[in-house]
């Protein structure tokens, strides 16, 4: 018995390596149609297979998937409009309706490329699969993990997870380019995307037509920055509601409310009973400050549910915990982040250029520590060597580029931006003023892209749109937005 | 034998050429009927489209601000200018903020006429970007109940259409395929007229059978040389059409057409058995009238067949029984081709088969007709 368990370990080593060998270096596709979820157009999906570590091309080959949006009306053949997600971690393809409703126009013309970028998605998606018996509910969860859950996150994965940093996929997003054809692409990066492009822009910049930045990571700075972020969103916030007369004769003192509530948190979590968000039934609520500032962070990142705040902390305070339990509700199945994914160009590229005056500062904030905790936790044990000082330096460049950035934004503020366009020599920074995170997707910012795709220059956008007062009113009760003074005197008038 | 012949088509094509009025009448049709309906296509997208910028009447904006800043997000606003606003009217009703306020529905008025196809797409835009401000606002309302939107969405449909970008466009290639078989028919018939009803008008019928040729190999070179001007109409209708579509912005309707040169090697050799049913017809019908006038006035009406079958492939009327018959049998096949489908063979095969038997038909019977002297000096 044990003697053929040894066999078969000996004839499947045998078996890998001959067939390992016999895979020829050309990276090996398949393509059909497909459809994507909330997509009702017919796609081109397919996928290349490359070397998981690109220096020893006859290891371990791994799946590199990607879809083509088709274009409407294939003028340029040639071309393709390349958008890269965020995270690190999120699958490009998965949220193929939000760019092709974004990308609308450029669409009409060129084809849109999505690639789940090696360990995301559909590409050997490194995932710590966590045994959820404890609903998100009840658990007193801290974001930080024991180093045994981190251990068994890694040994759960069957990959070298050295091999999942920027640059190794940025090599895959070429070969992906060239296996399709495409001579030349225009490049759209969002949150940590926008390192991918300005990656592109520095190690292949001929391919490149145009590159568009929106919710800009500048190479000099380390994404875990994002903490310090939060706290300014949330003061831009407050400031927004004291600054609109409805919403602060309606919540005078949301300031305090705010502190007063974080503050009682830091003394330990809240017990509370609740019904359940998704089963109606009672069920018992803990809720900690990890969990209530984590509800407050993604709730900023859309602008719709960031009208939904003031009302939230309001009723917090006065212990309805309702709102926050619905704004809970949004992200506690997850956030569809390749958490194995995301480590890897962490540990790999950010935790190690956070400076002492930086760690200094976000030592004060209460986000920004939890953040810097939980990942330098990780990342002491994530096997994958920090890359060089050349890395942060920042993109030198005279293509045609575009940056975008969301005055609201809690995650990357503009002047990043500022900074990652300093040695860029033909770039324009546009600021949306109702905008978070994520510029192209909740304004007219689509459009003004798909101008600079077709002329290839900034020059003639007409980016007034952006200025406009896009933002939605904070929401007054549980109801309605619309200001009490004007309802005050509808109501005064005598009814029939 | 074969000489002959050539020369024959020959002396026929030369005729032909020599008479410019008949010549250029007949490819009239061929370049300018693309050019037309491209056109026509074009006013048809800028006045059906939604414009970029929508101005409508908005009846008490103030009751609704950020309704109406959700509007005018979409580019949907109030004008008081009525030259630049379309005809349609938003009311807002004037409890709408206190019904708002104790959740019960909020009433606005959609006020249009759904008839004006020039406003469908417009009033399409203006009703979806409401229902959208509405779900987005009752996902909302039950988050901050404490509700995950998603228990309000029991069934998620997704939706998997099957259609390519070319097969959207299908209809307007139809009709697009429906004009180029037809010229076909257009481009040979004056010449078909000249050389049968207008030769025994000016006489010289008789003095051409005279010659030691036999009846059949004058048919066949008739049929040849009114087959290559039907092909010639086709030819370049089929290139004026590669050009014209390719001008008309069809992506702003959310497909594409375009006449790819497959299609255009596809629609000749398709086309090729047609153009000599055609011919034969046209020859066949031309002998059975005295005159050049009579001939023109029988084909006028004979021509009316073709069309019919044509335009029944076009709009789908019984394609299981049409899909066998000459014309609309060539034009399914056609159409599936550009749809990116197989093409049917099969069918194809036989649509063709009848074709060429019809064709050899009316040859024969051309040839007997003209055997009888009756015929060849019109008494």
């Amino acid at each position: 018995m044990r003697l053929t368990h040894f066999f078969a370990i000996i004839s499947a080593a045998f078996m890998a390596a001959v067939s390992g060998s016999l895979i020829a270096d050309e990276p090996v596709s398949d393509e059909n149609s497909c459809y994507v979820d909330g997509l009702s157009d017919r796609l081109r999906c397919g996928y290349i297979t490359v070397a998981e570590n690109p220096q020893k091309p006859n290891g371990r080959r791994i799946q590199i998937h990607f879809v083509v949006i088709p274009a409407i009306k294939n003028i340029y053949p040639d071309q393709a409009f390349l958008a890269i997600s965020g995270g690190p971690g999120q699958s490009a393809i998965d949220q193929a309706p939000v760019f092709e409703r974004a990308f609308g126009k450029v669409r009409q013309q060129r084809d849109i490329l999505l690639i789940d970028q090696r360990g995301t998605g559909r590409s050997n998606i490194l995932e710590c699969n966590e045994d959820e018996i404890i609903s998100p509910l009840e658990f007193a969860y801290e974001e930080i993990a024991s180093a045994d859950e981190i251990q068994a996150c890694l040994n759960s994965m069957d990959a070298d997870v050295s091999q999942y940093g920027s640059e190794t996929a940025l090599a895959d997003f070429e070969a992906v380019r060239r296996h399709l054809g495409y001579t030349t692409l225009h490049v759209y990066g969002v949150s940590y995307g926008s390192r991918m492009a300005q990656l592109y822009m520095r190690h292949f910049p001929e391919v490149l037509a145009t590159v568009t930045l929106d919710g800009v990571v500048p190479m000099q700075q380390s994404v875990l920055a994002v903490g310090l972020a939060v706290d300014r969103g949330l003061e831009l916030l407050i400031r927004d509601c004291e600054g609109t007369p409805a919403c602060h004769s309606q919540f005078p003192q949301l300031r305090d409310r705010f502190a007063q509530l974080d503050s009682r948190l830091a003394e330990g979590p809240i017990r509370t009973e609740v019904f359940h968000p998704m089963t109606g039934e009672r069920t018992p609520f803990v809720l900690t400050r990890d969990k209530f500032l984590g509800a407050l962070r993604m709730s900023m990142y859309a602008q719709n549910i960031r009208q939904l705040l003031p009302l939230a902390i309001d009723q917090a305070a006065v212990k309805n915990y309702q709102p926050l339990l619905g704004l809970f509700s949004l992200t506690m199945e997850g956030i569809g982040l390749a958490m194995g994914m995301h480590n890897s160009v962490v540990c790999g590229e950010d935790i190690h250029r956070l400076s002492d005056t930086m760690l200094q500062q976000m030592a004060d904030s209460y986000i920004s520590s939890l953040l810097v905790d939980s990942m330098s936790a990780a990342c002491d044990q994530w096997p994958i060597e920090s890359v060089g000082e050349a890395f942060s330096a920042p993109i030198v460049s005279a293509l045609p580029t575009l940056l975008l950035s969301g005055a609201l934004d809690p995650a990357t503020p503009p002047d990043w931006a500022d900074m990652a366009m300093v040695d860029m020599t033909n770039a324009v920074h546009l600021v949306a003023t109702d905008a978070t995170h994520g510029v192209a997707m909740q304004s007219c910012a689509g459009d003004l892209i798909a101008d600079l795709v077709e002329q290839s220059s900034w020059q003639n956008l007409d980016s007034s749109c952006l200025e406009e007062g896009a933002r939605g009113g904070f929401y007054l009760n549980a109801s309605s937005v619309e200001a009490a003074t004007e309802i005050l005197s509808v109501q005064q008038e005598p009814q029939p | 034998m074969n000489s002959r012949f050539v020369s024959l088509v020959r002396k026929e094509l030369l005729d032909a050429v020599r008479d410019k009025r008949s010549v250029m009448a007949g490819l009239y049709y061929a370049v300018f009927t693309p050019l037309i309906m491209c056109g026509l296509f074009m006013v048809l997208i800028t006045q059906m489209s939604s414009p970029d910028d929508l101005k409508i009447t908005i009846v008490n904006s103030e009751g609704a601000p950020d309704l109406i800043r959700h509007l005018n997000n979409n580019g949907i606003s109030h004008s008081d200018d009525a030259s630049q606003r379309k005809k349609i009217s938003l009311i807002i009703s004037d409890d709408y903020a206190t019904q708002m306020l104790a959740a019960k529905p909020a009433e606005v008025a959609l006020q249009a006429d759904s008839s004006n196809e020039k406003l469908a797409d417009s009033i399409r835009r203006v009703s979806r970007s409401i229902e959208r401000y509405s779900s987005e606002m009752a996902a909302l309302r039950l988050i901050i109940r404490g509700i995950n939107p998603s228990v309000v969405q029991p069934i998620k449909l997704n939706k998997q259409d099957q259609a390519t970008r070319d097969s959207k466009g299908g209809m307007i290639l139809g009709i697009a395929i429906f004009t180029m078989i037809y010229s076909v028919f257009i481009s040979g018939m004056n010449l078909a007229i000249d050389t049968s009803a207008g030769e025994r008008e000016r006489n010289s019928l008789a003095l051409l059978l005279s010659h030691p040729i036999s009846v059949r190999q004058l048919v066949l070179s008739k049929i040849t040389a009114v087959s290559i001007f039907a092909m010639l109409g086709l030819l370049l209708i089929l290139l004026v059409s590669k050009v014209a579509y390719m001008l008309v912005p069809w992506q702003e309707l959310g497909f594409s057409v375009g006449i790819s040169s497959t299609f255009i090697i596809a629609m000749l050799i398709i086309g090729l058995p047609v153009a000599v049913m055609a011919s034969a017809l046209q020859l066949f019908v031309s002998f059975m009238a005295k005159t050049f006038k009579e001939a023109q006035s029988y084909l006028t009406i004979v021509l009316f067949v073709p069309l019919a079958l044509s335009m029944a492939a076009s709009y789908n009327i019984a394609p299981d029984q049409l899909r066998w018959a000459p014309v609309s049998g060539q034009q399914q096949a056609l159409m599936e081709l550009i749809k990116g489908k197989e093409i049917p063979l099969l069918q194809l095969l036989v649509s063709c088969g009848f074709t060429l038997l019809i064709s050899i038909a009316l040859a024969l019977g051309i040839e007997r007709m003209l055997k009888s002297e009756k015929v060849v000096f019109g008494l």
